[in-house]
């Protein structure tokens, strides 16, 4: 089975990566299967911290298991947490909404491609401490968060990976988001 | 529809119907897992060389056919772009094997063949080698919309149905009270246009006469659609010429356990590639789409309002590497053109994910027994009536399409294949209308050259290409100006190039959009035209962006009318994409009586001499922060011409010094300094979600001020009960709350 280097997974995930080399990538049939764990490795020495990485979710978040508690959270690689997995970590960040026509024209061009305020807002989310814009919504005032993912991740490394977790339990499969927002009222 | 299917206990005679063939696949696919129940490769393993030959030949008779047929058409969409596709099916109606084309249309065949059987035409008229039928009806065939027809040739030996040689393609014309290809404007099904549900048109490979005058009865583009309808039969009389000789050489019980081996064999490929590429959990997305009646009529007092349709997908993978996708929560249905059935729906949900999954695999029906969906009663994708238009169920069904596509891409991006990844888009735009030439001869027309052609959202590692894109299709294709030109006689093109700027941003941004403008040369006695397409840009087709980047722009169309444009012409000016139009009439150059920017659907105008109608399509989504764009990137993309300065100065903060007439340099230390500024802004204009969630739901959500149409989506989002649970539960609204 083919491997590929940890050198073009991590130009891979730098961008930094060649045309050619990436078409190689996009070429390779079966894909080499020990990716997902190089990934994990490359990863893990571009952040500072220590928690284990279990799951890269957006350009800079990742589920990790926090080495201390035993708890899996969402991690910033800055090194922000932002809570529970199971719950939308979009409850965790700072947001910036856009909804007159002025500020959405300056994330749409030409303005005649431009959302419409009224039927929109614009909801951006940045991590409270690097300030990164970690997600974009563009929904109707009203609208509940959009939760992108909920990793069933027992599941992902026990029947996907053949390494189960060492810490199983049904309950990591739940969505606690409703719970967290409840705290607030 | 009725309960069970006649025929399905297990006599002899009984087993060569279509009903015992289908109750049985069900019976043994459900208990197995398996695709009827084929656990071992028999037939392959025992030569698989002869296994591998036989599907060869096959796939070559549906590649023939379309290869050859395809010149027996007239419409650029059936001949050159990727709008048809051939294919051969089980008896069942599995694929098992297809040409190139837009392949996940024949995951509606199963649907068609099922309609028959369930309504008895086994027995009456029965099916006989070469008859001929056809349907274009998302109701009884799974038709996306009216426009994609559908042809069914019987393939039959020693006395049984054994296959279908099966065609779909997208006719430029369907005859509804607004013309086109899709009725933009349809309150029920009676105004969808020629819909007629699977129907026996011919027989030995010949249509009954009756059916061309049907064409050219109820359609304004007969003799075109007539011409389609040969290719369509073309080559599923090349098929089953093919699988006849096919049969003699392996004979009839190989025939039909090799085709189901070989779909099984492609189950278990997009299975695996499930399993290997994607992460198991509960992937939650939204789409939205403006339906905008209110005052276009004054005859259907039900139907005149707007509407905002929800098109909500909760799906999710389980430990066996199954898809469901729960559109509990997605619009009910309506009175307006954008409903659909669950053919359709089927047919748009593996439109991204049948190539994806299955490309390193024999192209069947397998992997549409890997991907099921929950489609309530009542919702849009299953109306539970007859009478649901669905002229343009597919405007708003692509977003499901792009929905399941994301799904794939955000899961290959945390298993690590990113080279996989992009932002999956296709916000496609077409023309469609009427006129009538001045020699008194009417036509109907679709143009769609921004349909086969959008650009590619943004990669997770670079940029998207421009104009490379189909989402139906591996077939990426515009077609030729000069044909559009031709079938539609005023039209001609002043302009059909990449929009500068017209894309989505982020730290990678997608390809450029596609704009073109088109001049109202001799309109004959009369012209009209309207717009058909996805996602209009009043509200972009997915509702969030990839990693921090924003979702892609949707399309605009933008009509000028009663212009200057021949003295414009006389100083050798003239707009080549929708922004310059917009930017020449601001600046005072073209002048116009009324300049029409529709960020909705445009409605049906008459268009006059030196008219113009321009539209702006084909863009795509970014990837990631755009402030942690590479200034290269944005240097290079100045010099190319493809950027607005200043907008760019804001959205990535990288700020360029013009050092020669369009050169442009990256001025480091003031971009360092302008990031510095925009990350500070974005400290200062952003609050604790927590705060923001309280003042939302205190002020807007609690008030309901919003829009009536978004609350009449809400409402119609909530009168499902999972939904509504879902709903109340993320705002914690009182019981007795009313929305």
């Amino acid at each position: 089975m083919a491997q590929v280097k940890k050198q073009i997974v991590e130009q891979l995930v730098s961008g930094d990566i060649s045309r050619d080399e990436s078409r190689n990538l996009l070429k390779m049939d079966p894909k080499d299967p020990e990716r997902f764990w190089t990934y994990l490795e490359v990863l893990q020495e571009r952040v500072s911290w220590k928690d284990k990485i279990l799951l890269r979710i957006s350009d800079h978040l990742y589920v990790v298991k926090k080495e201390e508690t035993g708890e899996r959270l969402v991690k910033c690689d800055c090194g922000h947490e932002l809570g529970d997995y199971r719950a939308n970590w979009k409850t965790s960040t700072n947001i910036r909404i856009r909804e007159t026509k002025e500020q959405i024209n300056k994330v749409y061009y030409p303005e005649s491609a431009a959302p419409e305020p009224e039927w929109n807002e614009v909801r951006e989310f940045f991590c409270p401490t690097c300030s990164s814009q970690l997600a974009v919504e563009v929904v109707p005032p009203g609208y509940p968060l959009i939760f992108e993912f909920l990793p069933d991740l027992d599941r992902f490394y026990r029947d996907f990976l053949g390494r189960p977790l060492d810490d199983e339990n049904d309950s990591w499969y739940e969505n606690h988001t409703d719970n967290r927002t409840g705290q607030w009222l | 529809m009725v309960a069970a299917l006649k025929g399905t206990t297990g006599t002899d005679s009984n087993k060569k119907t279509i009903a015992y063939k289908i109750s049985k696949r069900d019976e043994l696919t459900e208990s197995t897992g398996h695709y009827w129940g084929i656990k071992e490769f028999t037939l392959k393993r025992a030569d698989p060389m002869k296994f591998e030959r036989f599907y060869s030949r096959l796939q070559s008779a549906c590649m023939a056919a379309r290869e050859i047929s395809r010149y027996v058409a007239a419409s650029p969409g059936g001949r050159e772009m990727g709008e048809a596709v051939w294919g051969l099916a089980t008896a069942e109606g599995d694929s098992v094997a297809l040409s190139e084309g837009f392949v996940s249309h024949s995951a509606a065949f199963p649907y068609g063949i099922k309609f028959m059987i369930e309504n008895g035409y086994e027995d009456n008229p029965g099916f006989n080698d070469a008859d001929v039928y056809v349907s274009d009806d998302g109701f009884s065939c799974g038709a996306p919309h009216p426009g994609d027809t559908y042809t069914y040739v019987p393939i039959v030996r020693d006395g049984q149905v054994v296959s279908w040689a099966c065609a779909v393609n997208h006719i430029m014309e369907v005859g509804a009270p607004q013309a086109g290809s899709w009725a933009m404007f349809a309150v029920d099904t009676f105004m969808d246009g020629f819909v007629c549900p699977p129907t026996r048109t011919g027989e030995n490979l010949k249509q009954y006469a009756w059916w061309d005058e049907m064409w050219k009865r109820r359609t304004r583009a007969g003799t075109m659609n007539i011409l389609d309808d040969k290719m369509r039969l073309a080559g599923c009389a090349m098929i089953l010429k093919s699988v006849h000789e096919i049969i003699d050489e392996f004979g009839v019980d190989y025939y039909i356990q090799a085709s189901k081996e070989v779909i099984e064999e492609s189950r278990r490929v997009v299975k695996d590639n499930i399993n290997n590429w994607m992460v198991p959990g509960t992937y939650e997305q939204s789409s939205f789409r403006t339906c905008l009646y209110k005052g276009l009529q004054k005859i259907w007092a039900h139907a005149d309002k707007d509407s905002l349709i929800h098109i909500y997908m909760k799906s999710t993978i389980d430990g066996d590497g199954r898809i469901h996708a729960d559109m509990e929560g997605s619009s009910k249905w309506d009175y307006h053109a954008f409903n659909a059935f669950p053919g359709g729906h089927k047919v748009a949900m593996m439109m991204g994910l049948a190539g994806a999954l299955g490309y390193n695999s024999k192209f069947t029906s397998g992997g549409n027994y890997m991907v099921s969906s929950n489609l309530p009663e009542g919702c849009i994708y299953n109306p539970g009536t007859h009478v649901a238009a669905h002229g343009n169920g597919w405007a708003q069904m692509l977003m499901v399409t792009l929905q399941g596509y994301n799904m794939l891409t955000r899961a290959q991006f945390m298993r690590g294949y990113m080279e996989e990844s992009f932002a999956v888009c296709g916000p496609w735009d077409a023309m469609q209308g009427e006129g009538v030439l001045d020699d008194g001869t009417p036509y109907g027309y679709t143009q769609f050259e921004l349909l086969g052609a959008s650009a590619q959202g943004a990669y997770a590692y670079r940029d998207g290409e421009s104009a490379v894109w189909f989402v139906a299709s591996q077939l990426c294709n515009m077609g030729n100006s000069e044909e559009f030109e031709q079938l539609v006689p005023p039209l001609f093109h002043l302009g059909r190039k990449l929009e500068p700027g017209y894309c989505g941003y982020g730290k990678f941004r997608s390809g450029m959009g596609l704009s073109t403008v088109q001049w109202v040369n001799e309109p004959g006695q009369r012209l009209t035209a309207s717009r058909a397409g996805s996602s209009c840009a009043i509200i972009p087709e997915l509702a969030v962006g990839l990693m921090g980047a924003y979702p892609t722009p949707g399309a605009t169309v933008a009509v000028a009318q009663q212009t200057n444009l021949q003295e414009l012409f006389k100083k050798g000016i003239s707009p080549s994409t929708l922004n310059e139009l917009v930017e020449l009439h601001e600046e005072g150059t073209l002048k116009a009586e009324t300049l029409k920017i529709w960020k909705s659907d445009a409605q049906d105008t008459k268009l006059e001499q030196d008219d113009l109608w321009c539209q702006q399509a084909g863009s795509g989504g970014g990837w990631g922060d755009p402030l942690e764009r590479d200034p290269a990137l944005v240097e290079k993309d100045a010099n190319d011409g493809m950027i607005n300065i200043s907008f760019v100065e804001e959205m990535h903060g990288v700020v360029l010094i013009e050092v020669s007439k369009a050169i442009y340099k990256v001025d480091i230390a003031a971009t360092q300094e302008k990031r510095k500024e925009l990350r500070e802004q974005r400290k200062s204009e952003s609050i604790p979600f927590k705060d923001w969630y309280l003042k939302h739901r205190e002020e807007r959500v609690l008030k309901m001020d919003m829009l009536e149409p978004i609350v009449e989506m809400l409402r119609s989002a909530t009168s499902f009960s999972a939904y509504n649970k879902h709903y109340r539960g993320f705002w914690h609204l009182p019981n007795d709350f009313e929305i």
